[in-house]
């Protein structure tokens, strides 16, 4: 196996653009199945909710929201590491960010589609849906911006096209890099995606400009969009959901599971990509000293939200947390202080975080915690509301599960796509940790070897 | 001068939050729990009344009931010394309704007679609505209702019937509400007069347990109602201030 | 002799901007480099370069908030829904709605300023070396006449460079 310092500008080159157009069969099939199973798990089971109504889901009448909507946060939650932690690290200058900031940033892109798509299959009547758009339409009538639902609207468009906009505009010089290695409907393809980059100085200057004014759009933006998305719940008045902790609650949880999605993806690209000498040990000890600071903070929050509710002594608010920590839900609920609370405290050791296998299942382990986590803030708050005559426990039926296991299928076929088309390492950034062909180690080289 | 004039009243105009205390008429009900047997006839009113559909026995059990109105039953002490609390809970049309606020699509607000109003068909189904209301009144169709032969007879011509995906819940039966105003207005007169209007629920009350009328017209049934030392709305604390308020129960032994 | 460009390829970032640094030295203003890296440096060698995109940024930011909350505020007031009991025009959700649109033609904003001053997408042939998307440095030098093409390419020679060629204005190689 190469190491990292033998590297070339060329070799750089030669991997990436493998990378895309070398297609084995084991990617068609693992293609295919994916495919397959976002048809049969996803379309089918939604058609029939269309058909037939919600119904279909095993929502009742005081839980009326259910998985669906836990999907939904999970995949905003999902997409927050990408972006985010991209933006965080190109304006803090880390070296180890170059070689997974893209498909990180992938990462954030799909995860948020399949979050638009989860509202889709959420909402009752889907085909009206563009209503909660703002344009102007014969009837004269306009969304309501006063409800938290139109902020998500407008907060989940705008992350959506900044993180496009952001992963694309990073990779117009890799696009140039593989326009020139391609042919056939790739070069044409990556001919119009470069936009015709040359990589003059000016071309640099102006993108390295760019790039930095959108790292810091960016970041307040992401922060906002989970605030936003935890303010449909905070600014009920459900008792243990009217929390102001409730924002930075959720933001934690999904830079969290974010940078847990971010190691699994890692592992996968690694391992199936053959990219070991890009990703390396490196970027899993830093992802894992993440993790660790991400799992305390959240698990302080977790803490603080109990503790704010069993303080109010208010009655209903005590219901709830009784319901939630001892009720029918209670498994679920150590369950998820098991996986995102206590397994995450093995990252306290190197040996742990600089292994892969581990992490992986760790990283599993807590994309599970925290899909868990939001399971429960929709189902044991509405189950437990202020009038004890309208108390009911909720069950998800088949449909919602098929449809959640139907959306990681399509998060998959949109990443398996992705690799194809996307360099999925940055080769220019890659190449500014390397030594310049004229020059000695670098220093990021020198630290890490 | 004028256009700034004009812009600063109707700014200080969208600015006011009592926008809803420039409205004609303030229904309200008041529901006198000493009188309440818990008959359930209110109930069956409503149900016959408002096209509310027969959900059947599998869609009770899995906790989907339609009706616009329950009686809420709360038992009191151990066997054999038990006493029966029966509260008829639905849509409190509150001037600070939670569910109003949280509508994306602005299917739901606050008309012209100060009534919470549920639009079905600008209704897109996010339920986020079910979600902030406390009362837990309003109620979603899970899937479309049918009626048996010959009960499509019986269907109510001046109430839609709601398709599949739309949230509905308890109008004050406006339909009433706005037959009365017409008939007033024929008749030349600008107000309706109490005992004009009455909700199917009121009209069936066999023990007169509910009264409905207007707030603003001090001299109705309501207005002296309201009063009453045992008056009380639900869930006070939360600040919604409903439009329905009710009259604490009579204890023997207090 | 008419325009042409004379197009000095290295292999290395250092002999690259040693080769600009010179030639700028000799009065060469029309300099490009051309690198497979952003090249750290490049601003003591050809001087400071200012962009526009920042004022793109700020104006899209600020005619975003104003839209932002004239969108919110102003749809409010064309049809009257009270909802809530709270005002028609209220401050706290419309002020998120202004912040999100802040952002959002903020980032359209530079977006638009980089492809602007960037010169991009490009629609005729410019003068590019494939090899620079790889791992060589080249140095683009625009000369007016023979004379000058001529002291360029000893410069670009006496700099190290692997290869020196002359290109005709305007064309590809």
């Amino acid at each position: 196996m190469r190491r990292h310092e033998d590297i070339k500008f060329a070799d750089v080159n030669n991997d990436i653009v493998r990378s895309l157009v070398e297609t084995g069969p084991r990617y068609y099939v693992t293609l295919a199945i994916a495919v397959l199973i976002t048809i049969a798990c996803f379309f089918f089971p939604w058609f029939y909710q269309l058909y037939y109504g919600i119904g279909a889901a095993g929502m009742n009448h005081p839980t009326v929201w259910g998985t669906y909507l836990a999907s939904f946060i999970f995949w905003i939650g999902l997409s927050h590491s990408g972006t985010l932690l991209s933006c965080v690290l190109h304006i803090t200058n880390s070296e180890w960010r170059k070689a997974m900031y893209r498909s990180a940033e992938a990462m954030t892109l799909f995860s948020l589609m399949v979050a638009a798509m989860m509202v889709m299959v959420h909402v009752g009547r889907p085909w009206f849906i563009h209503w909660a758009l703002p344009y102007p339409n014969q009837m004269e009538l306009w969304p309501n911006f006063r409800s938290p639902l139109m902020f998500d609207v407008m907060a989940i468009t705008t992350y959506l096209t900044g993180s496009s906009i952001f992963i694309y505009m990073g990779s117009i010089p890799d696009f140039a890099a593989v326009r020139d290695r391609t042919t056939g409907w790739r070069h044409h393809m990556y001919v119009l995606l470069s936009l015709g980059w040359r990589g003059t100085d000016t071309e640099w200057h102006r993108l390295g400009w760019a790039y930095t004014f959108l790292a810091v759009l960016i970041i307040p933006l992401a922060v906002s969009v989970h605030s936003i998305v935890s303010w449909d719940f905070a600014m009920s008045i459900v008792p243990s959901l009217h929390q102001t902790i409730f924002a930075p609650y959720f933001v934690v949880g999904a830079i969290y599971s974010g940078t847990a999605g971010i190691v699994t993806v890692m592992f996968v690209l690694r391992k199936y990509m053959n990219f070991e000498h890009y990703i390396t040990k490196v970027h899993f000890d830093n992802l894992g000293k993440l993790l660790l600071a991400l799992s305390l903070i959240w698990t302080y929050i977790n803490v603080v939200e109990v503790f704010t509710g069993w303080y109010s002594n208010d009655s209903a608010e005590l219901e709830s947390l009784r319901y939630k920590l001892f009720g029918f839900y209670a498994p679920l609920y150590w369950e998820m202080i098991l996986f995102c609370a206590v397994a995450p405290l093995l990252l306290i050791s190197k040996r742990f975080r600089t292994s892969f296998v581990p992490m992986l299942i760790l990283s599993i382990a807590i994309n599970i915690g925290m899909y868990t986590e939001r399971f429960l803030i929709v189902g044991t708050s509405l189950s437990r509301q202020y009038l004890p005559d309208s108390w009911g426990v909720y069950v998800p039926s088949l449909v919602e599960i098929s449809i959640l296991v139907g959306s990681i299928a399509m998060f998959c076929t949109l990443f398996l796509i992705f690799v194809k088309i996307f360099p999925s390492v940055s080769i220019y950034e890659v190449k500014e940790t390397l030594p310049a062909p004229d020059e000695g180690k670098t220093q990021w080289q020198e630290a890490t070897h | 001068m004028s256009l700034i004039d004009d812009f600063l009243a109707r700014w200080r105009e969208y600015r006011a939050p009592g926008y809803y205390e420039e409205f004609d008429y303030h229904w309200t009900m008041t529901v006198d729990l000493d009188r309440c047997t818990g008959c359930e006839a209110c109930v069956t009113a409503c149900q016959a009344e408002n096209n509310t559909p027969i959900v059947g026995e599998e869609a009770i059990a899995r906790g989907r009931h339609m009706q616009w109105m329950r009686i809420e039953r709360y038992w009191e002490g151990e066997y054999p010394d038990v006493k029966l609390r029966a509260i008829p809970m639905f849509c409190q049309h509150c001037d600070a309704a939670p569910c109003e606020t949280v509508c994306p699509v602005s299917a739901t607000y606050h008309n012209q007679d100060g009534l919470n109003a549920q639009i079905y068909n600008r209704c897109i189904g996010t339920r986020s609505c079910a979600v902030y209301c406390p009362y837990e009144v309003r109620y979603f169709n899970y899937n479309n209702h049918h009626w048996d032969a010959p009960l499509e007879q019986q269907l109510n011509p001046d109430v839609s019937v709601r398709e599949k995906g739309v949230m509905e819940k308890c109008t004050f039966c406006i339909q009433r509400i706005r037959q009365a105003k017409d008939a007033a207005k024929d008749d030349g007169r600008r107000r309706v007069q109490d005992g004009e209007v009455q909700p199917a629920c009121v009209q069936t009350c066999p023990t007169e347990a509910l009264v409905f009328g207007d707030r603003k017209d001090p001299e109705s049934g309501v207005s002296q109602m309201l009063g009453n030392e045992r008056a009380y709305t639900v869930l006070e604390e939360l600040n919604t201030d409903p439009s329905v308020v009710y009259l604490k129960k009579v204890e023997a032994d207090a | 002799m008419a325009r042409s460009n004379a197009l000095g390829l290295f292999g290395g970032p250092k002999a690259a901007l040693a080769a600009a640094g010179k030639l700028r030295g000799e009065g060469f203003e029309s300099l490009d480099l051309i690198s497979p890296i952003p090249l750290h440096g490049v601003e003591e060698v050809l001087g400071k370069k200012k962009s526009a995109i920042k004022r793109f940024t700020f104006f899209g930011a600020i005619l975003g908030g104003l839209g932002g909350f004239t969108l919110a505020a102003g749809t409010a007031v064309l049809y009257l829904h009270p909802t809530g009991g709270r005002p028609i025009i209220t401050f706290p959700p419309f002020l998120i709605i202004t912040y999100e649109m802040t952002i959002l033609l903020g980032i359209l904003a530079t977006v638009l300023g980089f492809l602007i001053s960037a010169r991009l997408p490009v629609f005729r042939e410019r003068i590019y070396v494939p090899e620079s998307a790889v791992d060589k440095f080249a140095v683009n030098v625009a000369c007016d006449a023979e004379a000058d093409f001529k002291r360029a390419t000893e410069i670009l020679r006496e700099a190290g460079a692997e290869e020196v060629t002359e290109i005709a204005p305007g064309g590809g190689q």
